[in-house]
């Protein structure tokens, strides 16, 4: 039954549908990104926009501020993402690999913690950054987004930890190796590609993160989507710079999720040799 | 270049000595040369952070009092901040309460808000000083609450009908109407001439040019009954206003019911070249490389008779002081070179109704010239802390629009939101 | 919520496992699901330091926790019982009002509307995700390996789009005039669609914000779950295959069995990251139209932040999280208990 119908040919059909499907939006953004204005507000949409123009970027580019932004940016979130990862790492070799009094407890709030709404504490978080003499700073937000993505990679990391096989590390210590030693020489290599794709949450999240920055960071400190946002101004929204900074914008996470899947998986074609 | 230098070295000269006498009662008026020596230094290294909105100071503007305060001023530097719209309610509290701006524009709809959080700093004393006696009346009023000054009126802009010359002229059309039913007849000709798809372009939501019109039917949006407010929607001048409203639109073969002028935007719409008109204020005119210049002319939204135009909303911003500030006095100077006369020109000169009715000579072309015959029969919101809540997403006048022209029943749908409006504006500080 | 049975136990090696992109499989070199379960004995040596070791190792996570998440969730639950507007905020000032602001949005109807739609509105999100991910995950386990790289890169674009972007994207394509959705509808011979306004009535703002998060939610399921269909182990299919079993006995015999974990944690996870989504309900159109698409945390931010009645925005923050509490409490249950199996 199920061959006859899902032969070969229904699977790629609908493969290429799913593609298309998903794959539109992000075309479409990049595609109008390079219209003249005039085949942007054009009754019969433009699908290949042959006589392009990169005014939208030019635009986009010369906003005040714009490369102090990038650097805002790219600190905080590749500030985030490290410290999470290093923090989670020693809290997920714990729990996936020592028995302790606690231990499910903190399992427990590692996932209550994932349940934090950020967007409507904002104001709690800004009185505690202002009373501390923390605003228009880069560390608040680098903290902050820190913690966002805390609870998911020690989540994610402890299972990658506890999916190294047991034998590999205790044969290292067999050969004279100390605990740490073992986790050094076993367990961190083998978990790099855990850790690499880990890291794409929190770059995602921090990349993206708006609500806060918006009211703590006022000046110099602020980062790419408050200038994302600066396109849709109350004069309203000029299409072609919001879908330029908006393809500046994803290009960044698009190759990096290229280059760490690639990593993460070996690869997305190895997974065809078991298929 | 060169010539905004040398303006700017004549100003100097001339705000020193401003600075001078200006500087209140306490030092005597006798030696206005050591005064005047010591005034220059006394903001040595200090920087004055003033706080812009997008698109609102003119051109040259920011560079003319820049170069202006920091020449009177040796030594001390002014630091402009341009913000974004998005989100800017929650980022203004914040900035007041921490006192980290000194000198910021304020929407004059917002200002007694700001005025009654006790962020704003009482000027009350030296508004002789930054030239208060000349005010236009009609804008001083969005700055003052409670009898006390809290903010100085920077200009105020109002909308006027732009329309597309060649269409005009295509459908035969050669003067400006002069009453609401001239302006019907000539839509309704626009209206079958070839390569027109809409009349005029008219949003359902541009509340804007609806306030303006229940101004000009002399009703208020909303009243204070005793100690409540109370919505204004429903009453008699609120209907009529609403009925010139929905005609106007009922011309808008493309403009959505539920939007604001601003999605899409309608200078997008109208550089198409297919609009007859758009109501709109001169920053929302099409660029010169969608639209020449010379296409688009201006007439004031006329009124009912020929005697006055329709009313308008007299949208503006106020530049306050921070309560906050640690540099209030070079605040308070800031404000008397920015507010000078020959900065207030240049603001004038962009096509913006100046703080006063002295400068209007200055009023350069053809936009502000219709705006200004329309600003004397402008009107503002009512001067109450709360009005900025009922600005905010979602704005009830805008739903009340959407839902009236979708054909609500009238008295419901405007009782409907002249509750939220009054839930808005009564609501505890 | 107290659940702490301190039973010692050996470390599960499941929930997390899958739950990136498929990469458990390569780190744990495949079968990781065959090693963990045989582990009896007791992990780490009982060392002099050995004792702590494990405390030192989650002091770093924990101090963070404090600090970072308990401090602000704190000066919430505070800031709830508080009248904390404009003027409160500038001038510095802290007016304790008790119970008022709960009092008044228990007795809200708005809030109560708010919060059932906040639940359907997640149910449906994550059972269009739940379902289309696994069917997607399915799908890329069926296809050839060309095929299966065309579709990957598809899902991995949607996936990484920032969600900024995407929403101004989603906003775009379903412009009213100048969308190329309505064109497309127009095109297809739907010509009432040709001028359609997306964001005029609850359902079709809905449909437009459900369509976003589901298509940039489906990817991460459908990669995790191809990623545990490789390894489940052939001779499983092939032992259904010969008892005669069908495409839905297989799925339900075989897959769903050795993916249990796969499932709980992803719908975990789903269930709180929809309920949590702001920027996708806020910025397609602003809890519009007439508030019809407020879920919670967007009407705790546009009473709060934008209203700017700080005390009352906390108050609807901490009922919020109560809500989704209670939403994941068996969720919390479940869990926990696995914990306690493996």
């Amino acid at each position: 039954m199920r061959r006859s119908l899902f032969g070969r040919t229904w699977p790629n059909v609908i493969a290429v549908v799913l593609f298309v499907f998903f794959i539109f939006p992000v075309y479409w953004m990049v595609a109008t990104s390079f219209k003249q204005d005039r085949d942007i507000i054009s009754k019969t949409p433009v699908f290949l926009p042959l006589d392009g123009t990169l005014d939208h970027f030019t635009t986009a580019v010369d906003a005040p501020n714009f490369w102090t932004y990038v650097l805002n940016s790219v600190t905080v979130t590749v500030g985030a993402v490290l410290l999470s990862l290093a923090i989670a790492t020693l809290a997920s070799f714990a729990i996936a690999r020592m028995k302790f009094r606690g231990r499910k407890t903190f399992v427990l709030i590692i996932m209550v913690a994932q349940m934090a709404p950020w967007e409507v504490m904002t104001i709690a978080v800004y009185m505690i950054s202002r009373d501390n003499d923390m605003l228009n700073s880069l560390l608040p937000l680098t903290l902050f987004y820190m913690m966002m993505v805390l609870p998911f990679t020690i989540w994610t990391l402890r299972g990658f930890i506890a999916a190294v096989p047991k034998e590999l590390e205790e044969s290292a210590m067999v050969d004279g190796c100390t605990r740490t030693q073992a986790f050094v020489k076993v367990i961190f290599p083998l978990l790099a590609p855990g850790l690499m794709s880990t890291s794409l949450f929190g770059f995602i999240t921090a990349w993206n993160e708006f609500p806060l920055v918006l009211i703590l960071n006022k000046e110099e400190g602020k980062t790419l989507p408050l200038w994302l946002s600066s396109f849709k101004t109350a004069f309203g929204n000029d299409w072609g710079a919001t879908m330029a900074a908006s393809t500046m914008f994803a290009i960044p996470v698009l190759i990096l999720f290229i280059f760490l899947q690639r990593k993460a998986v070996g690869g997305l074609t190895d997974g065809a040799v078991k298929g | 270049m060169k010539r905004q230098l040398i303006a700017a070295v004549g100003v100097a000269a001339m705000v020193v000595g401003l600075a001078a006498c200006g500087s209140d009662g306490k030092k005597s008026d006798g030696d206005s040369k050591s005064t005047s020596a010591s005034a220059a230094d006394k903001y040595k290294g200090k920087t004055l952070k003033v706080w812009l909105m997008t698109g609102s100071a003119p051109k040259g503007w920011t560079d003319a009092v820049k170069g202006d305060f920091e020449t009177a001023y040796p030594g001390s530097k002014v630091d402009f901040q341009i913000q974004e719209w998005d989100g800017i309610g929650p980022k203004v509290t914040a900035a007041l309460s921490e006192g980290s701006v000194d000198v910021l524009e304020i929407g004059n709809t917002q200002t007694a808000g700001y005025a009654a959080s006790g962020g704003l700093l009482d000027i009350t004393k030296d508004k002789a000083a930054l030239g208060g006696d000349g005010w236009a009346a009609n804008q001083n009023e969005a700055a003052v609450l409670e009898g006390k000054q809290y903010a100085a009126p920077w200009w105020v802009s109002n909308r006027v009908v732009a329309y597309n010359k060649d269409l005009w002229a295509k459908a035969g059309l050669t003067a400006a109407p002069k009453t609401l039913d001239e302006l019907y007849a000539d839509l309704d000709k626009l209206k079958t001439t070839e390569g027109v798809v809409d009349p005029i372009y008219l949003p359902g939501q541009e509340w804007y040019t609806y306030f303006g019109l229940l101004t000009g039917e002399g009703g208020k949006i909303a009243k204070k009954d005793g100690d409540k407010w109370v919505g204004g929607l429903s009453s008699p001048e609120a209907q009529k206003a609403f009925e010139t409203y929905k005609k106007l639109q009922g011309y808008s073969a493309t403009g959505p019911k539920d939007k604001d002028e601003a999605t899409p935007q309608q200078k997008d719409v109208f550089a198409k070249g297919n609009v007859g008109a758009m109501i709109g204020l001169g920053w929302e005119l099409p660029a010169e490389k969608d639209m020449a210049k010379d296409k688009i002319g201006f007439f004031p939204l006329p009124g009912k008779t020929a005697d006055k135009p329709s009313g308008v909303f007299l949208g503006g911003s106020n530049l306050a002081v921070a309560a906050q500030s640690k540099n209030t006095d070079m605040a308070k100077d800031f404000l008397k070179v920015a507010l000078n006369d020959k900065n207030e020109g240049l603001v004038a000169a962009a096509g913006n109704i100046p703080n006063k009715a002295a400068l209007n000579s200055q009023i350069t072309g053809d936009f502000a010239k219709a705006a200004q015959t329309a600003a004397a029969v402008g009107g503002i919101t009512p001067n109450t802390p709360n009005w900025a809540s009922v600005e905010d997403k979602p704005n009830p006048i805008k739903d009340f629009l959407t839902a009236a022209l979708q054909g609500g029943d009238y008295a419901a749908t405007a009782k409907k939101y002249d509750d939220e409006i009054a839930k808005r504006l009564n609501q505890k500080q | 919520m107290a659940v702490h049975s301190e039973r010692v136990q050996a470390p599960s090696p499941d929930a997390g496992q899958a739950v990136v992109a498929g990469s458990g499989t390569s780190a744990a070199g495949g079968g990781s699901k065959g090693a963990a379960p045989k582990r009896t004995r007791p992990a780490g040596g009982p060392g002099a330091g050995a004792r702590f070791a494990p405390y030192l190792l989650l002091l770093p996570a924990v101090l963070a926790t404090i600090g970072l998440l308990g401090w602000p969730l704190v000066k919430t639950v505070l800031l709830s019982f508080q009248n904390l507007n404009r003027r409160q905020l500038v001038m510095h000032l802290t007016e304790w009002t008790g119970f008022d602001n709960y009092k008044e949005q228990l007795t809200d109807p708005d809030f109560w509307a708010v919060t059932g739609r906040t639940v359907v509105f997640t149910l449906v999100n994550v059972v269009l995700i739940m379902v289309g991910g696994t069917l997607v995950g399915l799908l890329l386990n069926h296809l050839g390996k060309k095929m299966r790289l065309v579709l990957s890169i598809g899902l991995l674009m949607a996936w990484a789009m920032p969600v900024v972007a995407a929403t101004t994207v989603y906003t775009w394509l379903f412009d009213q005039q100048w969308g190329v959705v309505n064109w497309f509808l127009d095109q297809l011979g739907w010509h009432s669609m040709a001028d359609y306004n997306w964001l005029s009535s609850q359902y079709s703002t809905f449909f437009v914000v459900i369509l976003l998060i589901v298509w940039q939610s489906i990817p991460f399921v459908a990669f995790n779950m191809y990623a545990g269909l490789t390894t489940i182990p052939k001779e499983l299919y092939e032992a259904a295959r010969m008892d005669g079993a069908g495409a839905g006995k297989i799925f339900s015999l075989v897959i769903f069995p050795n993916l249990k974990p796969f499932f709980l944690a992803t719908t975990f996870l789903e269930v709180i990251w929809v309920f949590k989504s702001f920027t996708q309900v806020y910025a397609i159109n602003g809890g519009g139209p007439e508030n019809l698409t407020r879920t919670l945390p967007v009407h705790a931010f546009l009473e709060g932040s934008s209203g700017q009645h700080y005390g009352i925005g906390s108050a609807i923050a901490v009922l919020t999280i109560l809500m989704l509490g209670a939403l994941m409490a068996y969720y919390f249950r479940i869990m926990i208990k696995q914990e306690d199996e493996l």
